[in-house]
């Protein structure tokens, strides 16, 4: 595959903060690709790092975060021709290489709508920033038939009437559009969207939802979906990335993680999603214990105390990749003992760790 | 948004009128007999009749309700009345007030520019340069009492260097009125400076970093937008509304609250005529003065208001 169907290629990339002078891994040797049009779903507990792994590739992480990567590389597509570019090598967060990408090429859907938009301005104009900003020589008046084209696309009811409002006169589903808008209107070829609906009523969810898979097979958009609901990824995603600890422990397309599940951390998130005509009596499945704090985090799997598989041999030291079948990978000893795709063969060690 | 002003506007009478009850009932329950002030007490010992004639001729056995009565609508008419020793109070205030006005407006201007420009910096360079500077000054400023500042700039400047007059606001000798007024500003609204400096600065370090920190900075940021506009359109606006309440609140403190400033630099301000009012039992000085300082409290919180309704949409929807 050559940079035309990739737009974002990952490898070894390591986010570490500084807190109290000590340096504390979040983000390890994380290595995936994305294909062009397609849907990833990165998936994993609170503070397994998805979002701050995506953070590192915008930068917009504080200064107090140091990353570092082999490659972070994406590949712009305009006109049949292909620009690379290399983001690790960008040095300043903000500086004008970064800025330039974000809005035309890559751009964000943030968590939470409430607080994601600026309170004291008008929805429109908030839209209609980042247009001004990358078109140079665009009128207001212009940029105003853009949003107002954006907001019908995204069925926000009466958009001459609310293209004029604050936010704080928007309801919660209505913000998180006009969020989806302000990531839209540059029209990027890559969106991030970090759990996207989280904040949001299930109804509007669906809704949302929809939106953004429209946009991905009408308009032929590449998203990044972080969430933590397993029935978002079965219907959004094309290929699947599960991390736990800072570290991505399985990685394949969706039918690999979903029928062919192979690390016990996807085989027990799988198990603990709730669903609906639960037998009476029948328990929702957890995974026990916590996350573990990941400033105590000593070598080996760092999923070895809540394994119910966990040998001696996972605690030694840091467990590497292994490839199950082409495009599906897993980080766990007992690699062998998994199911393989048809025609699939296991190929053992993929990736090296450090 | 002009209903909202104007509703604001219109509050502010009933207010002022409750402060003026207040404060007038407050200081004549005191048992302050204006007569002993009038007449020496051999001669209220001497005549008691006459004293009697008097009280009623000046209207002192009325209620007290009718007194005040009186007494706003000479208020209202314009007459503040006279101080104990005959002069009209209106013309004191009219000397010693625009001393006071052009003492604080000068000190609120440069630490607001000064303070709030160092209290942004301070944020975006956290942990920099300027931001550890500014917190050591910050301390400083804040716990080094005013008067020692206002002492040690006079021994400083006044005494040791003798660039600046020591006391006064006005030379009698002065050619140019501007070195003039410059000249005997400069030490005293630096003192005040150095001590409200200290205040916004952090404060509005404070403020900007938690708008820093929030999520639409980041929706700002992902719009590739140049950082300036980052700080300045989407930053700046929602930290200054905390710090124009800090500011406007500290008028009325420095127009009232500037008495030991006054009297450190002997500036004819209207705080030094309000101590000197107190100590003296000059109670009609005392009460337009408060009232001065009460309406100047008014008057800022309106402003606040004001403020706050430009600045925040969700504000004036409450109105």
């Amino acid at each position: 595959m050559d940079s035309k169907d990739i737009i974002l290629d990952v490898e070894n990339l390591n986010t570490t903060f500084i807190s109290d002078r000590k340096k504390i891994r979040i983000v390890k040797n994380v290595s995936f690709q994305l294909k062009r049009g397609s849907a990833l779903a990165v998936v994993g507990e609170s503070g397994c790092g998805k979002s701050v792994t995506m953070n590192s590739i915008m930068r917009f992480l504080g200064r107090n975060a140091i990353i570092e990567a082999d490659k972070i590389q994406y590949n712009a597509l305009r006109d049949g021709k292909v620009t690379e570019h290399r983001l690790e090598q960008i040095e300043k967060p903000h500086g004008p290489e970064m800025r330039a990408l974000r809005g035309p090429e890559m751009s964000m859907v943030f968590q939470d709508p409430m607080s994601s938009l600026n309170p004291v301005y008008k929805v429109g104009d908030q839209v209609a920033e980042g247009l001004l900003q990358h078109n140079k020589g665009m009128t207001k008046a212009q940029a105003r038939e853009k949003v107002l084209e954006m907001f019908r696309k995204l069925g926000i009811p009466d958009p001459e009437e609310r293209i004029d409002c604050y936010p704080h006169q928007f309801s919660g589903g209505m913000k998180q559009r006009v969020v989806i808008a302000i990531a839209m209107i540059c029209n990027p070829e890559l969106i991030i969207c970090d759990e996207p609906t989280t904040a949001l009523d299930v109804t509007i969810q669906a809704q949302i939802m929809e939106l953004l898979k429209e946009m991905q097979v009408k308009d032929g958009k590449s998203i990044i979906l972080i969430t933590h609901n397993m029935g978002l990824v079965a219907e959004m995603a094309d290929e699947v990335c599960v991390m736990y600890m800072g570290r991505v422990v399985e990685f394949g397309s969706l039918e690999d993680v979903f029928d062919r599940t192979s690390h016990p951390y996807t085989q027990a998130l799988l198990r603990s999603v709730p669903v609906l005509g639960l037998a009476d009596g029948q328990k929702l499945e957890t995974i026990p214990g916590a996350t573990p704090n990941p400033a105590d985090l000593k070598g080996g799997c760092e999923f070895a105390d809540r394994c119910p598989f966990c040998t001696d041999a996972c605690r030694e030291k840091d467990i590497p990749m292994f490839q199950l079948s082409p495009g599906h990978r897993v980080r766990c000893l007992k690699y062998q003992d998994y199911p393989v795709a048809e025609g699939g063969e296991v190929q053992g060690e993929v990736a090296e760790v450090q | 948004m002009l209903k909202y002003i104007l509703k604001k506007l219109l509050m502010m009478i009933p207010m002022l009128l409750i402060i003026s009850f207040i404060v007038y009932m407050g200081l004549r329950s005191t048992g302050v007999d204006p007569i002993n002030f009038l007449v020496s007490p051999d001669v209220i010992a001497a005549n008691p009749d006459n004293i009697e004639a008097l009280r009623e001729s000046l209207g002192l056995n009325d209620p007290l309700i009718v007194q005040y009565g009186r007494w706003l609508g000479d208020l209202l008419r314009g007459n503040l009345g006279y101080s104990l020793d005959g002069t009209p109070i209106l013309q004191t205030v009219a000397t010693r007030l625009p001393y006071t006005l052009e003492l604080s407006a000068y000190a609120m201007l440069f630490s607001a520019v000064i303070g709030i420009g160092i209290g942004i910096i301070s944020a975006i360079r956290q942990n920099g340069i300027v931001d550890y500077i500014g917190r050591v000054l910050a301390v400083l400023g804040q716990a080094v009492p005013q008067f020692l500042v206002g002492i040690l700039l006079i021994w400083i400047f006044a005494i040791k260097l003798g660039w600046f007059p020591a006391a006064n606001r006005v030379s009698p000798d002065a050619t140019n009125a501007f070195v003039d007024a410059f000249m005997h500003l400069f030490l005293p609204v630096l003192t005040l400076t150095i001590g409200m400096v200290a205040v916004l600065m952090r404060y509005a370090r404070n403020t900007m970093l938690d708008v820093l920190n929030s999520d639409y900075i980041k929706t700002a940021r992902s719009k590739g937008i140049p950082e300036w506009k980052v700080y300045l359109k989407h930053g700046f606006r929602n930290a200054m509304k905390p710090v124009l309440v800090i500011l406007m609140f500290r008028i009325p403190a420095l127009i009232g609250g500037s008495v030991v400033i006054e009297t450190v630099f002997s500036y004819p301000g209207i705080g030094i005529t309000m101590t000197n009012a107190i100590t003296s039992g000059d109670y009609p000085v005392v009460l337009v003065t408060t009232l001065i300082i009460a309406a100047t409290m008014l008057i800022c919180s309106f402003m606040v208001d004001v403020f706050n309704a430009l600045l925040d949409p969700r504000v004036r929807l409450d109105g």
